[in-house]
């Protein structure tokens, strides 16, 4: 099978550079191996500036609203974080103290809402929380045996108007109203609709993952990309590369097997250690497909930092790439594979890090195979 | 009666501790136990929770090999929801000697142990992950014990003998008159406060302390701490404990336990300031992986969830500061006639297999100098959980299809898992996937066993032990914690420590799917949760 380009991971940045690329008329596939760091975005493209139109236009055409304001958001543990270009469920606040009376709503036996954490931390910003419990099936909603985030959205997703409902009935003096980021798994209107529902300002905190707008993220940048005529190959995955001096000429996937997929290029954003991108023995890190550069510590002990708490030097670890992200091996740059994305480790400080960094690092990658 | 006086002070929370708690008590004796940290911290919690048979030390150390098996075989009884009756393989490799296999046997049978050569055929087929290359194969009544659980069960009878246990509770002193022990200063490590207590006996139960509080007491104990390092794998690979059939040496011992597999260890002299604070080095893990192959070749391509290391509490022999005599075998002190200090008695050395035994030991001093004489009962009177069948009929009983987190809870807790039962759904949601430990078994530790931490939490209901090391569990857990103890703030600082610990184990071992696993967890709790 033939493609103008192969790109390898199905995540954030695989897709952004696939449907840039769709975009311009070329003709690619995405091979996925399932999960991707989406199913536990935070929501904010940490590290990434205002959006060129260009971007905000990918993402809105694939329902996905972002915006920009420079300032600090939420999170779950009740610490505040800065943060600027966010996906729309996430609120955006000038300081950390953002309302003056909270109410924290927490769902009776959902564990992975943290609202003791979060209300000792508004307090410490220096408002008022008062935590109030729903009961959902006392509410007539049949909860999941075990309350996870994704599992909790779908059965939300059809109820979402009783818990407003109820959340007006607990509704006080308050200006704010905090909720658990379990709203609109599939339909991306929920959030926004809530906001406009209640008398007060409603803000999203995060749960443990995985993810609700994450997965939701993903599902509608992969039909957008499916939209434009991208193929998706779901649940498989790269083994194996064919080079020829300096030039990949295709690739061996599990399911494909003797269907090599072939390509004028190819983009390698299999993501970092967790993801498998990267791999590590007690003697090295290395790129196990294409046997790419990896730039790391050669002595194990340096590669941790004993104290949890601190910066790890493993983490910074990346395939190196030359200034257009043509991926090196030996040390020389292969002529028509790119890399982009946390495979890239801190080895592009000027990217970025995070979110932001994926963004940046797929549309350069794609830019260069553009020729723009 | 004044609160501040009992019949007998025990220092130590370790198993020989619990387990001297526990014999005084039911000899009627009023108790009080006192540890530093948390129950099991030191070598109890850091060994292999191997019951020995006692064929380990039948060549070289007869009477160790006799007590192991005595004991092993009253725990079986008296412990059985804490034992996993796995039995154990002795393997001659192509390296080794098999002409030891028959002194080796001899010896076991020599001490009362049950030693059956088998055919390496039929070994490889009891034992599917032992290294085919046997040459020969011994059977013995080996054992996994799990450590927390009995440590926990023996504090808890004492409890309901009336015993008191006061945890995170540092003795900063003896209280001397003349030549008599008459209690101890001591100083809370949560709230700060210093209190006194006062009995007739002070037992010093503290392991590889033991040297300093006995100069507290003003007399003198030389221990010979040894460092022993060992990995935990994330899968269970064998089923039986494997042994090498020669001289013990590294790394040569590797025990299945729960859902996990340890192998260790190493053993070398340590400094008695680094016994809080182990490392395992990287040399450490390359022997007891290379070594550990040879038991189980698998182990090669098994994920290993953490390394950790503990400190024996050897002591060496009266009048010999250089160490060079070290008694592996149990040390009973009675001080009064060691060094004419009354009131005061030391037990130390021994095994974790051996505890029970320590503690009678210490327990008949303890009624011979009170003047009490009733005997000892802990050899036939069974620990609470472990009064009835296996774990599947305590689930049974109280469930009509128990669940498999419900199964998993009834051989965590044994009898005691009708506690949780409750009408509630809620508390059946799970809190710690990996172990299937669920809101209501957490909650039952917090209000009944003294649980201050996450760390403590763990310990008594293996939540974090899994696979994921607490990766999720770790938050939910602190949510019902801070619920308990109304401290938000305390929780957060103790998720910190909880994920600093957890860090300590995985960085020597930090390759493959461990840095995997450690990046997502920087990645979540960095992040996205913003710890």
């Amino acid at each position: 099978m033939r493609f103008d380009t192969v790109i390898l991971g199905g995540g954030l940045t695989g897709l952004v550079a696939g449907i840039r690329l769709q975009k311009a008329g070329k003709e690619t596939a995405i091979v996925s191996s399932g999960q991707n760091a989406l199913h536990f975005f935070s929501g904010s493209f940490e590290s990434f500036g205002e959006p060129t139109r260009e971007l905000a236009d990918l993402f809105s055409e694939a329902g996905i609203h972002l915006h920009y304001q420079e300032g600090v958001r939420l999170m779950p543990m009740g610490t505040f974080r800065p943060s600027a270009l966010s996906l729309e469920d996430i609120s955006l606040f000038p300081n950390p103290k953002f309302g003056n009376k909270v109410l924290l709503v927490n769902i009776v036996g959902y564990h992975d809402f943290f609202s003791s954490f979060l209300a000792q931390g508004l307090e410490e910003a220096g408002m008022s929380v008062r935590i109030r419990f729903l009961n959902l099936m006392e509410m007539g909603i049949k909860t999941p045996g075990e309350m996870r985030s994704v599992q909790l959205a779908r059965a939300l997703d059809r109820n979402w108007e009783k818990v407003v409902q109820e959340v007006r009935l607990l509704l006080k003096d308050d200006d704010t109203i905090i909720l658990p980021q379990v709203f609109g798994l599939e339909d991306a209107s929920i959030p926004g609709r809530i906001r406009q529902s209640l008398p007060a300002q409603v803000v999203f905190a995060g749960t443990l993952p995985p993810s609700v707008p994450g997965i939701r993220t993903l599902h509608l940048l992969k039909h957008r990309y499916e939209v434009l005529g991208g193929t998706y190959l779901m649940g498989d995955e790269v083994v194996q590369a064919h080079l020829h001096e300096g030039v990949v000429h295709s690739v061996v996937t599990k399911n494909l097997g003797q269907h090599y997929l072939e390509a004028e290029n190819f983009i390698l954003c299999t993501g970092s250690f967790f993801s498998k991108g990267l791999a590590s023995t007690p003697e090295k890190v290395y790129e196990p497909i294409f046997g790419a550069d990896v730039s790391f510590l050669p002595d194990r002990s340096s590669w941790y930092n004993p104290s949890f708490a601190e910066k790890q030097p493993y983490i910074g670890f990346g395939v190196c790439t030359d200034e257009c992200l043509k991926v090196l091996k030996e040390g020389a740059p292969l002529s028509n594979l790119y890399a982009a994305g946390s495979i890239l480790g801190a080895t592009h400080p000027e990217l970025g890090m995070g979110a932001g960094m994926c963004l940046r690092s797929a549309l350069k990658a794609a830019d260069s195979i553009l020729e723009l | 009666m004044n609160p501040n006086e009992f019949d007998v002070i025990i220092i130590g929370g370790g198993i020989t501790g619990a387990g001297t708690q526990r014999d005084c008590a039911m000899r009627g004796l009023r108790t009080l136990l006192v540890d530093r940290s948390d129950i099991a911290t030191g070598a109890t919690g850091r060994n292999h929770g191997l019951l020995h048979s006692g064929a380990r030390y039948a060549v070289n150390d007869a009477e160790s090999g006799a007590e192991c098996i005595q004991e092993n075989l009253i725990l079986r009884k008296i412990a059985s929801h804490c034992i996993d009756p796995s039995d154990g393989l002795f393997i001659t490799l192509p390296e080794d000697d098999l002409g030891y296999q028959a002194t080796f046997v001899e010896a076991c049978r020599a001490s009362g142990i049950s030693a059956e050569i088998i055919d390496p055929d039929l070994a490889r087929r009891l034992e599917p992950s032992v290294n085919p290359e046997i040459i020969g194969a011994v059977r013995v009544p080996d054992a996994s014990v799990d450590p927390f659980r009995l440590c926990a069960a023996n504090m808890l009878d004492a409890k309901l003998h009336g015993g008191q246990v006061r945890l995170h509770t540092e003795v900063t002193g003896l209280i001397k008159e003349e030549n008599t022990v008459k209690g101890i200063h001591t100083r809370s490590r949560l709230s700060g406060e210093e209190k006194d207590f006062f009995a007739p006996v002070v037992v010093n139960a503290s392991g590889v302390w033991g040297e300093q509080i006995c100069n507290m007491a003003g007399t003198r104990l030389t221990m010979f701490p040894a460092k022993g390092a060992l990995l935990i794998f994330a899968h269970r690979v064998n089923n039986m404990v494997i042994n090498r059939c020669r001289k013990p040496a590294n790394a040569d011992i590797l025990v299945p336990g729960d859902t996990v597999c340890i192998i260790g260890t190493t053993s070398s002299r340590i400094p008695l300031e680094e016994c809080l604070n182990v490392a395992v080095t990287p040399e450490e893990v390359n022997l007891l992986i290379t070594e550990g192959a040879r038991l189980a070749p698998s182990l090669l391509s098994t994920r290993i969830l953490r390394a950790y290391a503990g400190v024996r509490p050897l002591v060496s022999e009266d009048n010999d500061p250089s160490g060079r005599n070290i008694s592996r075998g149990i040390v009973c002190l009675d001080h009064e006639t060691r060094d004419g200090i009354k009131g005061f008695v030391t037990i130390s050395g021994g095994k974790l297999t051996t505890y029970r035994l320590m503690a009678e030991m210490a327990t008949d001093v303890v009624c011979r100098k009170l003047g009490v004489e009733k005997a000892c009962e802990t050899a036939v009177k069974a620990l609470p959980g472990s009064e009835e069948g296996s774990y599947e009929e305590v689930a049974r009983k109280i469930w009509e299809n128990p669940s498999t987190s419900q199964k998993a809870a009834a051989s965590r807790m044994g009898s005691r898992v009708s506690r949780i039962n409750s009408d509630d759904r809620r508390d059946e949601a799970l809190i710690c996937e990996c172990e299937e430990v669920s809101v209501g078994e957490v909650n039952a530790a917090i209000d009944r066993m003294e649980v201050n931490s996450l760390t403590d939490l763990r310990r008594r209901t293996r939540v974090g032990m899994g696979t994921c090391q607490g990766e999720f569990c770790a938050c939910r857990a602190a949510g019902l914690l801070a619920k308990a103890h109304g401290c938000v703030e305390r929780e957060r600082k103790d998720v910190a420590s909880f994920l600093q610990e957890r860090w300590k184990g995985n960085f020597p071992i930090g390759w493959g799917d461990t840095l995997r696993e450690a990046e997502y967890t920087q990645w979540v709790y960095k992040n996205v949760l913003g710890l």
